[in-house]
């Protein structure tokens, strides 16, 4: 396996491209069904397979709270452009995950976060892992797709 | 860091002139992705991408990994229906600095229609 060098302070620019070019990208079996309008088909995130790679290899990716300062900074009603980019490139990056653990991290990057925050309240859960075999193998209805609400949060807690 | 690092403000071609490094960089794609929205969206090959999302039928969001410095960065694209129709694509609500929302309509009807094979690539500056 390829070391990782030591990235803290190298920009995450030129982290990604030192991964893109040494990193075999992961394609992950597993996605993300979540649901964040009552009045929407439920959404499905897959994640990347390059960055499942720099995940997985540990040392390339920022920790997710890097992301949630980023969003709270833009939306603020006079923001104009970043200024505190420079935690993505300077916070000491994350160590290797494993695939749950790097689902995990991916749900809390980019799904939103009135999503993932309250995911087990309400009368049936608002976002599913599942893995892609578990998806309709048509998309016929594709804009008809919810969260079964025959599944209890209690069962997948469990 | 363990790579190599060439700095200069300009190339110079032996004939052809020169160039402002400056413009190489900002000229340059900072992310791109190549996918297929039909099916179980697949992601063929991409590069500072951390997911993609399906939205719906010919709706997706890409998010990147590097955050751009504002929402308001360029996005070159194309699409092709997954079927013989002719289409049209656009941004169809608001970005983030992050997440980039695209979507394929069909162009007689202006309904969404999925993709079967759609390039982005992403130019602008980076936070």
């Amino acid at each position: 396996m390829t070391d990782t060098p030591q990235f803290k302070g190298t920009h995450l620019f030129d982290r990604l491209c030192w991964a893109k070019e040494k990193l075999d990208g992961v394609q992950s079996d597993y996605r993300v069904v979540y649901e964040d309008s009552v009045d929407e088909c439920a959404k499905i995130l897959v994640p990347d397979p390059n960055w499942m790679a720099c995940a997985l290899q540990g040392g390339i990716i920022p920790p997710v709270w890097v992301y949630h300062e980023l969003a709270k900074d833009e939306a603020m009603p006079d923001f104009k452009k970043h200024t505190r980019g420079f935690l993505l490139h300077e916070t000491e990056p994350m160590p290797a995950m494993t695939e749950e653990e790097a689902i995990e991290y991916l749900i809390m990057k980019d799904c939103p976060q009135s999503v993932w925050r309250n995911w087990d309240t309400g009368n049936k859960p608002k976002l599913v892992i599942c893995r892609k075999e578990q998806l309709p193998g048509s998309r016929e209805w594709r804009n008809a797709w919810k969260i079964t609400e025959e599944l209890s949060v209690t069962d997948l807690a469990a | 860091m363990a790579l190599g690092k060439i700095k200069a403000d300009t190339l110079e071609h032996s004939t052809a002139g020169t160039v402002d490094t400056q413009y190489v960089v900002n000229g340059s794609a900072k992310a791109w992705i190549l996918f297929d929205g039909t099916g179980t969206i697949a992601i063929s090959d991409s590069f500072v991408v951390s997911s993609i999302t399906d939205d719906g039928t010919g709706a997706y969001t890409v998010t990147v990994t590097n955050a751009f410095s504002t929402s308001n960065y360029c996005v070159a694209e194309s699409l092709a229906g997954s079927s013989a129709v002719a289409c049209t694509y656009n941004n169809y609500t608001t970005n983030t600095s992050t997440a980039y929302k695209i979507g394929n309509r069909r162009v007689e009807t202006t309904a969404f229609h999925d993709a079967k094979r759609a390039n982005e690539a992403f130019f602008g500056d980076l936070a």
